[in-house]
């Protein structure tokens, strides 16, 4: 027996769910959807775990991730009650339940807190500053050893354990029983999705943004491949520093048409922007544009006299590694990635 | 004497002539005795074929026209139009069915059905050329209306008919006027509430020279008929004079020493033996209820106004026209039934929506502030095992509408609505939306397997198997479980059979056809609208009511009535009164008269429906059915007899 829970609903609200509980479930949603299948329907199924309140199957779901967001839902939905909105509010919640360090709920619930988080870091980077006395060299050089440290501890003390208690609240609690062997089969599955994210294309709407989202991910990826192991900034190869202007290049026009299509709201998926959401695009293309220019600055031989630019590069930078990354919604893409290879195991 | 008869045969496009050979059938009765033309004809209901009968009767002059086709409930009326335009009296026409009774039943022999067919349009000739021009009875009709119940349907319809000038006599069982809809509160749509309605149909009500008003007033008999009902009305006294002064009654409602469960709060408060249900109540005057009075003097002690010698009062009146709307009574769950009587928080709607009036800024019950309310859709109505299979329409707005209030008023209410599907139709959907985006919860259960209400350590748990959710079991605990009841007809409905007034499957009071004819009933002159009916929300009451009124007031509108000349006659040689022609009518039409030396049977020709049932009866045959004379019927059977 699941006992109702109506306060799970100013929960969700707090993740930008809104006018859910308007579903009379009609199923309208689940019919349109192009993703939802007999075993795996959705999303009005979890639509109605969030009206009851049903935490522990919602945290169990998978669903909510094997959703991208055409928002062929939300438009067919005759109450308004924003199936697909909600899909994006609950990736958010289980991201904060998955977290074990708590900062991704806190983050996501609270615009403050956000800020301030950015503050703190833009402050620290600064006086790190200070304190070498802004000397570009050393700063530069330094900040290509935190990059890689920061990636690295990134991923070993928050990312890996997240990914293990998403685990745990998929396979292990519910107590599905499957053989180890599986679990290296389908790894495959999981790389596949990361780096394609080849179930978008099942979307019918999707087929561009799918296209510019892929760019997107080869993009990022090359970047940050160029920028911390073959050291862009320092680079004198010119394939290399093309590469690089080539990639970063992706990265912020593929970014700006993300941010201009949520300002423009006429697509469903870019109706609704969170404080979240738009953290990620900006600050991706801010990431992206600013790499760009630090280096042509550097080609110019105008970098010295603008140390500005390459501090604002830095600030960008290591919200993006200490906050975005970790806390934000980044890891979005590595839940996504996973919850295709559980779905996988699951099945 | 002979007729100049028209035969017309039709094909119904198929629909007879594939099964049945029209071109035989005429040839067979061409010559027969009067015929004077026989047709065929693809649609006899086509527009050319009846210009064309009309043509054909003026032309031809013809004193007689059948019509063999499909059922005559279909089309008798139609070809009795078509004689009548062509200056024929409709009597003359003479309807035969063979589509129905023919090619439809008979379509696996051909043969055989076309040798009914000619049998049956035989028969048809064999009335026809008996057949007579009769023309319509008319009798006076006293221009005046009885309405019975003033609720809002009641008091709607007396409005209307005193704006077409029609005299109203409004006859209203409690002593004070408004009927359910003083019990509610804030109504949906217009947020009035349902005193203010009572208020601006009681103002109009009153200021009107045509209405005549009875409060604490019920029918006792009922003689006469369609055009001239004469009614007696028992007016129980309010045992306070008129005009008195106000303030002291006050005082004389606080010293009545008797209490009584208060039924206009369903039960839950007390209320004096001198009472009214709220203080701006009409009329302005309280009443002492005579079953609970002990007559203990203490309220005449303090009040000059109080007169406990008033007597009940017997009025006699006449009308050409009654108009019901006695409305109904809430369904009361039986005992145990979701935990009623049994559990100390279970209300039901009615209850709840006096509660959510009563309380001010705290819902309370039984001592205890109320959170979570859980409502139980359908009681009393839908019911798999009980009678009421009907569905009482009403009660998922009305109770989505008192947990939208409910949520309104008071402050931090979470509302459960247990549901076998919600039915807010029309313009009542907006409601459920905005119970939705409110935050209440819907769940929604099979007819077979009813939400579950248990209490365990004083929490009372619902438990249900929804559907909406995969079947699973879902618990809530709830301060107050709601028991959504329906309507039911009135549990004292003397007054319907006091008129004989039929009554449907659902026990409510039936109309003639519920699409075409749907406030008229079987008894001529009465008009039943409201809740007497069936469950109607109050829009759908009052539309009923608008159209009883207009429907009581045509039939006496002229001063006189027509009534078919299709009855009983009684020779008064032949009969010797020995009543079983009396018990057999289902209508009342046949009383005991002296004729002379002797008692005889006396049709009442506006009442007589010509239903026949009194002939077969009758041990001296001294019945006669105008247009169904034995003549008539037994030339018919000869026909359909005969080779």
């Amino acid at each position: 027996m699941a006992a109702i829970n109506p306060e799970f609903r100013t929960e969700l609200k707090k993740y930008g769910a809104f006018d859910f509980n308007a579903c009379y479930n009609c199923g309208n949603c689940t019919a349109v959807c192009s993703l939802s299948t007999t075993e795996d329907s959705f999303p009005r199924e979890i639509l109605r775990f969030s009206t009851l309140g049903l935490q522990d199957d919602i945290k169990s779901s998978l669903k909510p991730w094997l959703c991208y967001y055409c928002g062929e839902c939300s438009t067919h939905c005759p109450q308004e009650a924003n199936p697909g909105e909600l899909m994006m509010s609950l990736r958010r919640w289980l991201s904060a339940q998955y977290d074990w360090t708590k900062l991704s709920g806190l983050l996501y619930r609270s615009l403050p807190i956000t800020i301030i988080a950015l503050l703190i870091t833009a402050i620290g980077v600064l006086a790190f500053g200070a304190f070498e006395n802004f000397q570009l060299e050393p700063i530069m050089k330094f900040a290509h050893q935190f990059e890689m440290i920061a990636i690295a501890s990134v991923f070993v003390l928050i990312l890996l354990p997240n990914v293990i208690r998403m685990w745990w609240f998929i396979l292990k609690k519910p107590g599905v029983k499957v053989p180890l062997s599986k679990y290296f089969v389908e790894i495959r599955e999981m790389v596949d999705h990361m780096f394609t994210q080849k179930r978008a294309l099942e979307c019918d709407k999707n087929r561009f943004r799918w296209f510019e989202h892929f760019i997107l991910v080869i993009g990022y990826l090359g970047l940050l491949f160029v920028t911390v192991f073959l050291d862009w900034f320092a680079s004198k190869n010119i394939f290399i520093i093309s590469f690089g202007y080539l990639l970063s290049t992706i990265v912020f026009v593929v970014t700006f048409d993300f941010v201009s299509s949520r300002m423009k709201k006429q697509k469903e998926i870019s109706k609704f922007s969170q404080p979240a959401d738009w953290l990620f695009v900006i600050w991706l293309f801010l990431m992206g544009f600013s790499a760009f220019i630090v280096r042509l600055f550097i080609d110019t031989g105008l970098l010295d006299k603008n140390i500005w630019l390459y501090f604002f590069h830095l600030i960008i930078l290591v919200q993006w590694a200490l906050i975005i990354v970790p806390f934000g919604k980044w890891t979005h893409f590595l839940y996504r990635s996973f919850a295709m290879y559980f779905a996988k195991i699951k099945a | 004497m002979n007729k100049k008869i028209g035969v017309y045969i039709c094909h119904c496009g198929g629909n007879i002539s594939d099964y049945v050979d029209v071109e035989k059938v005429r040839k067979s009765i061409e010559n027969d005795e009067g015929v004077f033309l026989v047709k065929t004809t693809m649609f006899a209901c086509g527009d050319a074929n009846q210009k064309e009968m009309v043509d054909d009767i003026r032309r031809n002059e013809l004193d007689g026209v059948v019509v063999a086709s499909c059922s005559p409930k279909l089309h008798l009326i139609t070809f009795r139009a078509v004689t009548e335009r062509a200056g024929l009296n409709k009597y003359n026409y003479v309807h035969a069915n063979i589509r129905e009774q023919v090619s439809w039943a008979h379509s696996d022999d051909k043969a055989g059905a076309t040798e009914k067919a000619i049998h049956i349009v035989k028969s048809a000739l064999a009335k026809v050329r008996l057949a007579e021009s009769l023309e319509p009875f008319k009798i006076p009709a006293k221009k005046a209306v009885a309405i019975i119940g003033g609720g809002v349907a009641g008091m709607r319809a007396a409005i209307e008919l005193s704006n077409m000038g029609c005299p109203v006599t409004l006859i209203e069982r409690e002593h004070f006027i408004g009927g359910r809809i003083a019990q509610w509160d804030v109504l949906f749509t217009t947020d009035q509430t349902g005193k203010e309605l009572v208020t601006i149909l009681y103002n109009d009500l009153i200021s009107r020279d045509n209405i005549t008003l009875f409060t604490g007033a019920e029918v006792i008999s009922n003689t006469g008929c369609i055009g001239d009902f004469k009614l007696k009305i028992k007016v129980t006294p309010r045992f306070i004079k008129e005009n008195c002064h106000k303030g002291n009654l006050q005082k004389a409602i606080l010293a009545c020493p008797v209490e009584v469960n208060d039924e206009f709060n369903f039960d839950m408060t007390k209320r004096k033996a001198i009472y009214h249900n709220f203080p701006s109540e009409y009329p302005h005057l309280p009443a002492i209820d005579p079953k609970n009075c002990t007559r203990c003097g203490e309220c005449e002690k303090i009040c000059e106004s109080v007169d406990l010698s008033q007597k009940e009062e017997l009025i006699e009146v006449q009308v050409g026209s009654v108009l019901m709307a006695t409305g109904f009574d809430p369904y009361i769950p039986a005992e145990g039934e979701f935990g009623f009587h049994e559990f100390d928080n279970l209300v039901t709607l009615p209850q709840f929506k006096r509660m959510i009036e009563l309380n001010d800024s705290k819902l309370i019950f039984g001592g205890k502030e109320i959170r979570n309310i859980a409502y139980i859709y359908c009681v009393g109505s839908r019911q798999t095992d009980g009678e009421n299979k009907y569905c009482s329409r009403y009660c998922c707005t009305s109770a989505i509408h008192a947990a939208i209030l409910t949520r309104k008023k008071f402050s931090n209410i979470q509302n459960f609505h247990f549901t076998r599907g919600i039915r807010t139709y029309g313009k009542q959907e907006v409601l459920y939306a905005e119970s939705l985006k409110g935050g209440d919860i819907f769940l929604q259960n099979y007819e077979d397997d009813p939400p579950v209400v248990n209490q365990q350590n004083k929490m009372t748990v619902i438990t249900v198997n929804d559907i909406l959710t995969g079947k699973r079991e879902m618990s809530v605990n709830a301060d107050l479980v709601v028991l959504v009841t329906g309507m039911v007809p009135r549990a004292d409905n003397s007054v319907g059979s006091l008129f004989k007034l039929p009554k449907g499957r659902d026990h409510f009071f039936n109309e003639i056809h519920m699409k075409l004819r749907p406030v008229e009933t079987v008894i001529d002159g009465i008009t039943i609208c409201g809740a007497c009916q069936g469950p109607k929300n109050i829009m759908e009451s009052v539309n009923s009511a608008l159209s009883a009124a207009t429907k009581s007031f045509s039939y006496i509108s002229k001063g006189e009535l027509e009534i078919e000349p299709i009855i009983a006659q009684i020779d008064n040689d032949q009969c010797t009164w020995c009543r079983v022609c009396a018990e057999a009518c289902p209508f009342d039409a046949i009383h005991k008269e002296i004729n002379g030396t002797k008692d005889i049977a006396v049709i009442n020709n506006s009442v007589c429906k010509g239903c026949g049932m009194c002939l077969p009866v009758c041990p001296s045959d001294a019945i006669n059915l105008i247009a169904y004379s034995n003549r008539e019927i037994e030339s018919m059977i000869d026909a359909l007899a005969g080779d």
